[in-house]
């Protein structure tokens, strides 16, 4: 099944989905099909305005670019997505997870698609990765 | 090749990284990202003392601290965030001040949107190019020799001859074609100063029509209007030592520039909205039927508190005064209104993006409404020093700044 | 490369005993048609994707719970990725904490395998204003 991970760059979150067997749907995926596209050449992303408009979809005029950039790559992502991970109190997240206003909105996004969700913490010691772990695996199992 | 540190969020993913980039790389520049490991993040935000809750936002942070500490080598700073985000806008402000506190690096900050292309960021680019390469050039005070400055402006073009550090003739005429209107004031500088075109040992231009005009009268130096503007605001205010603040309200984009000793370190150019522009100003006078000359005079006579004119848009603003002179109100009322609505949408808009510093030099075509220079005075608290012929600084320095190519001929 | 390009980073655990060079050598040894470098985490792995697949699930072989991948959005040697170039990417950072982070995964995959349960979660409630109250009015 596909598993939109959120941050949708963790390579944690990433790896725990795959060897469960599932497709992660990641940031990195979306974007490696950017770099694909030899037709437009905006580095580093080849996100072009194109894509930014795009993002009218999900956050009007008066949202910043950036947030409507970004939710123009994880739009689509989390409208195909069939079930969700989502971490929070993640001590990283940077990069394409640096805008928080667009992570709230992802959060938002995948609640209303009304698919399976995980909602898990990042683990502060060995007990909580444990838990982590097992919580994870124990939803990917059960998806159908 | 000059190394730009680039302080940011957003820009990857507006589909605006790749104009930075090339702005920078046109004016030979190279933007760099400060190294930083994900352990000193933290501890530069503690530092810092401004916490976000945009990641992206304290990593610009920690890149700045980088550059206060000097663990990270750059020749110049831009710090750039989304337009509209007000967490983006309050970094990229802070950190600026911070940048400015720790180093003496120059720094230009921007609110970009997707909109944003290469060309609205080179006269930025080239600017920061500018301070940091031509420090001697820049540090100059005198003007020798016989040179002159043509300043292309998207309203008018100014020409001056300059002998031995004195004007010795000057013209303006409204900005039609760029060289025939450069060559009708040079004309008449040249006439007025008594020496022939060919006397002229060096020639600087500046301003939009810049480089055709450099390569029509080979100039020896073509330079953006920031970087010539601070010479000759400084230089005709005679404030070439200590601090100031040049404030140019443009007919199409306006400069605030502060300078340390007659050498730019931080500036502002904006134009988004046309409500802060002198193209309104000449918009409000041409609904007066009056000349844009004598709109500051009749401001002077009025109470800007009498007419409610205040929107950032020039269409909307000229509206705003339709229906206050259909209310009866006076056309001093209302060009005290609309001098008063674009000095305060020059503060809110710019001014929030540089420390002023003290004392003001108004400058450009715009100084000379008096109405204008007054209202910015009651905005910023103290009144603006409009030095002679202040609509002549591009062209000023340009002549100045040329001349520094003179010494050793 | 054909859209069926992969580039993959394979990150090893701090707590493993393997190293970058063991995973390239015995990637290099498996005589795949895939291109990899060695990396200061472990390597970037590239080729067609279902061949990247199997290597990957060769090398996982090596240090099951110890060896980590996602995908790399950019081609191996990218320049717009190149930190020569310019510096670091923000998505750098982000890397560097997730891989000091990845011994406590190893654990959690280590206990997961043996069966272990995952405790009930405890939210903390913050103390009610009821109770602050009394605590105030008591001194």
């Amino acid at each position: 099944m596909k598993v939109f991970i959120d941050p949708p760059n963790s390579l944690i979150l990433f790896d725990l989905v795959e060897r469960e067997g599932h497709e992660p749907l990641s940031t990195m995926a979306a974007i490696q099909e950017k770099m694909e596209r030899t037709e437009i050449d905006m580095p580093p992303m080849n996100i072009s305005l194109e894509d930014v408009m795009k993002g009218l979809k999900y956050a009007g005029i008066e949202v910043p670019s950036g947030v409507r950039g970004r939710l123009a790559v994880w739009g689509p992502m989390i409208e195909s997505a069939e079930a969700a991970i989502i971490m929070e109190d993640c001590p990283y997240a940077f990069g394409c997870v640096g805008c928080h206003r667009t992570n709230l909105m992802v959060r938002y996004m995948i609640k209303k698609r009304g698919i399976p969700v995980l909602d898990v913490n990042y683990p502060n010691d060995e007990d909580q990765a444990r838990d982590l772990v097992v919580m994870i695996r124990q939803f990917l199992g059960g998806l159908k | 090749m000059i190394k730009i540190a680039q302080l940011s969020c957003g820009t990857e993913y507006s589909s605006v990284q790749y104009e930075i980039e090339k702005a920078a790389r046109t004016v030979g520049a190279n933007i760099v990202h400060p190294d930083v490991s994900a352990s000193e993040i933290n501890a530069a935000v503690e530092r810092f003392g401004f916490k976000p809750q945009s990641p992206q936002l304290r990593l610009m942070i920690a890149r700045a601290v980088q550059l206060a500490d000097k663990k990270y080598d750059a020749d110049a700073v831009f710090i750039a965030t989304c337009f509209r985000c007000a967490e983006g806008a309050l970094v990229r402000n802070e950190l600026r001040r911070f940048i400015q506190d720790n180093t003496r690096l120059p720094v230009v900050t921007y609110s970009f949107t997707e909109r944003l292309k290469a060309q609205q960021l080179m006269t930025r680019m080239e600017a920061l190019v500018t301070i940091v390469t031509r420090k001697e050039l820049l540090a100059r005070e005198r003007q020798s020799g016989i040179t002159a400055g043509i300043d292309s402006g998207s309203s008018t073009t100014k020409a001056v001859i300059m002998i031995d550090n004195r004007i010795a003739g000057k013209d303006w005429t409204p900005s039609g074609d760029v060289i025939a209107s450069a060559e009708h004031v040079m004309e008449n500088a040249l006439r007025q100063a008594g020496v022939k075109l060919k006397d002229i040992e060096a020639i600087g231009t500046t301003g939009y029509g810049r480089y055709r005009l450099g390569k029509h009268y080979n100039a020896k130096l073509v330079q953006e209007e920031l970087t010539t503007n601070s010479k000759g605001a400084v230089w005709l205010a005679d404030r070439q030592r200590g601090e100031a603040t040049i404030l140019d309200i443009g007919g199409m984009d306006n400069k605030a520039i502060t300078v340390r000793d007659g050498v730019p370190d931080n500036f502002t150019m904006g134009g988004i909205c046309a409500g802060a522009s002198g193209r309104f100003l000449e918009m409000v006078s041409k609904r007066l039927k009056i000349e844009v000359t004598e709109l500051g005079a009749l401001a002077d006579k009025g109470n800007w508190r009498n007419a409610k004119m205040n929107s950032y848009c020039s269409v909307f603003g000229i509206q705003d005064l339709v229906t206050t002179l259909g209310d009866g109100k006076t056309f001093e009322d209302v060009a005290a209104a609309a001098c008063h609505s674009v000095a305060e949408q020059v503060y809110e808009q710019q001014l929030q993006e540089i420390d002023v510093r003290h004392p003001i030099i108004q400058v450009g075509g715009t100084s000379l409404i008096s109405g204008l220079v007054a209202a910015v005075g009651e905005i910023l608290g103290s009144k603006p020093i409009v030095p002679q012929n202040s609509q002549y600084i591009g062209a000023v320095g340009g002549a100045i700044l040329s001349s520094g190519f003179l010494e050793g001929m | 490369m054909s859209a069926e390009r992969e580039t993959r980073i394979i990150v090893i655990s701090p707590a493993s005993d393997i190293t970058p060079d063991q995973v390239t050598r015995t990637i290099h040894s498996m005589g795949r048609k895939v291109t990899v470098k060695e990396s200061c985490y472990g390597a970037v792995l590239e080729g067609e994707r279902d061949v990247v697949r199997e290597v990957i699930a060769e090398i996982r072989k090596l240090d099951a719970n110890g060896i980590f991948t996602k995908v790399r959005a950019y081609h191996a040697g990218d320049p717009r990725r190149c930190r020569a170039h310019h510096g670091t990417r923000p998505g750098f950072a982000q890397l560097e904490q997730e891989w000091g982070d990845l011994w406590k995964i190893q654990h959690g995959l280590d206990c997961a395998d043996r069966g272990e349960k995952a405790n009930e979660r405890k939210t903390e409630e913050k103390l009610s204003v009821e109770r602050f109250k009394k605590i105030c009015e008591v001194k």
